[in-house]
């Protein structure tokens, strides 16, 4: 892609930009300059607000957000330097991002484009356990829960707790072995659902360069599925993830890059998480040189993104991109709430109501019970209630999204504290069949007629 | 409201206000003013340290707030109420105990292992921190070095989870578990991992390990 031309220059920054410990770039840079920033640009939370429909502090924020971007760069972990940009570099670099992204292969491909908020063009919807890990047993079926649904259209599977009955371990041949049997399992996955060419998210285990070159190389996922090459929170890049994009530049891999601000850290609040992301992905854009970008800002304690402050923060964020350049944006559920609870059910409808309005372009989920890291919690029907709602959001104003994010709130909040991680996915689906219990299909039923009582139209839609 | 009420008011609004220089200053007014530096450190900056962290526990004050505060305790401590202790031969234990912190091998993430360090630092325990990417034989080595009483080990991946295996046997293996406790924490990790891995706490968030840690002191 036409951005990628930029590659070796982003990898020459990294070597020769200006220095600064790794502790004083947040301390020193990032956490001031977001103060500062939210307070230049007069962006304030209100709590009564859960999506709001500002365009002027939408736009505030990208230019907080870009401004950002040009004070502090990106900090190059192995090289202790920072890659930074000028203002014009960056904004060019936003001129020719890709607008859209074809995903997957032969009849499964679908395309992902550019939309704007309010929008009413289709959502791709990106369903799977997102890295929550799992015995190897339980891998393809886990993974049949999602491939199953057909409202879910690229898949982004579990990872492996051990592989051949060995842990893995980071930065050693396991990681390897692990990254090979991962790629073997999805595509046999992908396989038996009768969708070979669907778009799958990879590697999911891979902590370091090591597994996610040794996923894409021969024999294993291929250059229409859809590899991660995230930055650490807070704007921090290294060689390993530097080299997953080099490597997907090259094989010509589509390639999503994320970042995941912390409500409560370096960036602060609500205001800061919002201007953080609008930076975050601006950097992204400039220096992963990626086809979709991703947040998913994470709540410290609770391990979630759906709290009222960060269900603002990120549809703030998005709306920012989303009104004034192309990306192709995804943000990635997180409930604190897991499979057999209505909890995660009404959490994930809030988010995404909230995110597809503020446009979106791609709706990724689930990760399950306390941001995907309680092992084998996760399910199908996670992933299908996000991408119904996604689809029963399309065209709506985020004045509506506004009202409805407002109903659905109260019947979780409350609960977010008591840590309801659910059930485990082998007592909340027959495992030989891959169908939900009963127990579970009729909390889903229930819940989405509640959500139907409230107007959403569930019951009406249009794919 | 009691004087010593009044005063950790004054200096939780010190610690969380806008000019550094402000709270050493203060503690120097209040020591001259008769208050004993170990009432002082007792009865005033201790439990105003811990309103510090419990504030940002509920998200009340942010990262940045935390650290800032810490550093002015730090210098309050280091530039008032220490001397006056030396200087009164008192005994005084202002330190509850030695941590040592790191990320464990194969993993980068640091940001919750530096929430739990600068709470460690405002309850009252001294703090070493390793950084992230620590190979086993680096904290087992540092942790005999700086003959630490805990070492507090964090990872937010399943893949670097087996070196936290790995810490507690070497440790066990070479005779050193009477030497320091081991907890663990991050976001994969449970208490039913920390148990099988023979840890001796699980800390669920930079909250809960102070709790865990101020326990694992008793025993």
């Amino acid at each position: 892609m036409r951005h990628r031309a930029r590659l070796v220059e982003v990898l020459h920054r990294a070597e020769t930009g200006p220095m600064i410990e790794e502790a004083d770039f947040e301390r020193t840079l990032v956490a001031p300059a977001i103060k500062k920033l939210v307070q230049k640009y007069d962006i304030k939370y209100r709590k009564e607000v859960f999506v709001p429909s500002d365009d002027d502090l939408a736009d505030r924020v990208f230019q907080a957000g870009l401004d950002l971007a040009v004070e502090v760069g990106l900090f190059c972990q192995n090289t202790s330097r920072r890659i930074t940009w000028t203002r014009e570099e960056l904004l060019e670099g936003l001129r020719y991002c890709p607008s859209e992204v074809i995903m997957g292969a032969g009849n499964d491909a679908i395309i992902a484009r550019a939309r704007k908020p309010d929008d009413n063009g289709r959502v791709v919807v990106a369903g799977g356990a997102f890295g929550t890990p799992v015995p190897e047993y339980m891998y393809i079926p886990m993974s049949l829960s999602y491939l199953k649904e057909p409202v879910i259209d690229v898949i982004d599977n579990p990872s492996l707790e051990t592989v051949y009955g060995y842990p893995i371990k980071a930065g050693s041949p396991w990681e390897v072995l692990a990254a090979h049997r991962e790629a073997e399992l999805a595509l046999q996955a992908a396989e038996i659902a009768g969708r070979p060419g669907i778009c799958l998210g990879c590697v999911e285990l891979s902590p370091t360069a090591l597994g996610a070159l040794a996923g894409v190389s021969w024999g294993g996922y291929r250059p229409t599925d859809w590899l991660h090459a995230p930055i650490m929170s807070e704007l921090k890049t290294n060689y390993d993830m530097l080299s997953i994009v080099s490597h997907a530049t090259r094989t010509g891999t589509i390639l999503e890059a994320y970042y995941n601000p912390i409500f409560g850290g370096y960036v602060g609040g609500s205001e800061g998480v919002a201007v953080a992301i609008a930076g975050g992905l601006i950097l992204l854009n400039q220096n992963h040189l990626p086809h979709t970008l991703n947040t998913r800002p994470n709540h410290p304690f609770l391990n979630c993104d759906t709290t009222p402050e960060l269900i603002w923060a990120t549809s703030l964020g998005v709306q920012s991109l989303t009104r004034n350049t192309n990306l192709v944006i995804d943000t990635l559920v997180g409930p604190a709430g897991g499979p057999g609870t209505k909890t995660m059910l009404y959490e994930n409808a809030a988010f995404v109501i909230a995110t597809t309005t503020s446009g979106q372009s791609l709706m990724a989920s689930c990760h399950s019970s306390s941001g995907g890291a309680t092992p084998k919690h996760a399910s199908g029907l996670d992933s299908k209630i996000c991408g119904e709602i996604t689809h029963a959001s399309r065209g709506m104003s985020r004045k509506e999204a506004n009202e409805f994010v407002k109903q659905i709130v109260p019947l979780y909040i409350d609960d977010l504290p008591n840590n309801p991680i659910g059930k485990p996915f082998n007592e909340v689906y027959d495992m030989d069949k891959i169908e939900p219990t009963a127990e579970w299909q009729g909390m889903y039923d229930e819940v989405r007629n509640n959500l139907i009582k409230m107007g959403l139209p569930l019951d009406r839609l249009v794919f | 409201m009691s004087n010593y009420e009044k005063l950790k008011e004054e200096l939780t609004d010190l610690l969380l206000g806008e000019n550094p220089e402000a709270p050493v200053v203060w503690a120097r007014e209040i020591l001259a003013g008769g208050v004993s530096a170990v009432d002082f450190f007792n009865s005033i900056f201790t439990p105003t340290m811990a309103v510090i962290g419990e504030k940002f526990g509920r998200l009340d004050i942010y990262l940045p707030e935390l650290i800032d505060a810490a550093e002015r305790a730090q210098a309050i401590s280091d530039q008032v109420i220490h001397p006056m202790l030396t200087k009164q031969g008192s005994d005084q234990q202002m330190v509850k105990g030695k941590v040592l912190m790191c990320s464990v091998q194969g993993d980068l993430h640091d940001i919750g292992k530096n929430m739990v360090v600068l709470m460690l630092r405002v309850n009252g325990f001294e703090v070493i921190d390793l950084g992230v990417n620590v190979p086993v034989k680096t904290v087992l080595e540092r942790a005999k070095e700086e003959a630490v009483d805990i070492v507090g080990l964090s990872s937010l991946m399943t893949t670097s989870q087996p070196y936290m295996k790995e810490i507690v046997e070497r440790r066990d293996g070479f005779g050193l578990k009477g030497g320091f406790s081991i907890i663990v924490g991050g976001a994969p990790i449970t208490k039913e991992y920390a148990a099988n891995i023979g840890a001796d706490a699980y800390g669920k968030d930079a909250v809960d390990a102070i709790t865990k840690c101020l326990a694992l002191l008793d025993k």
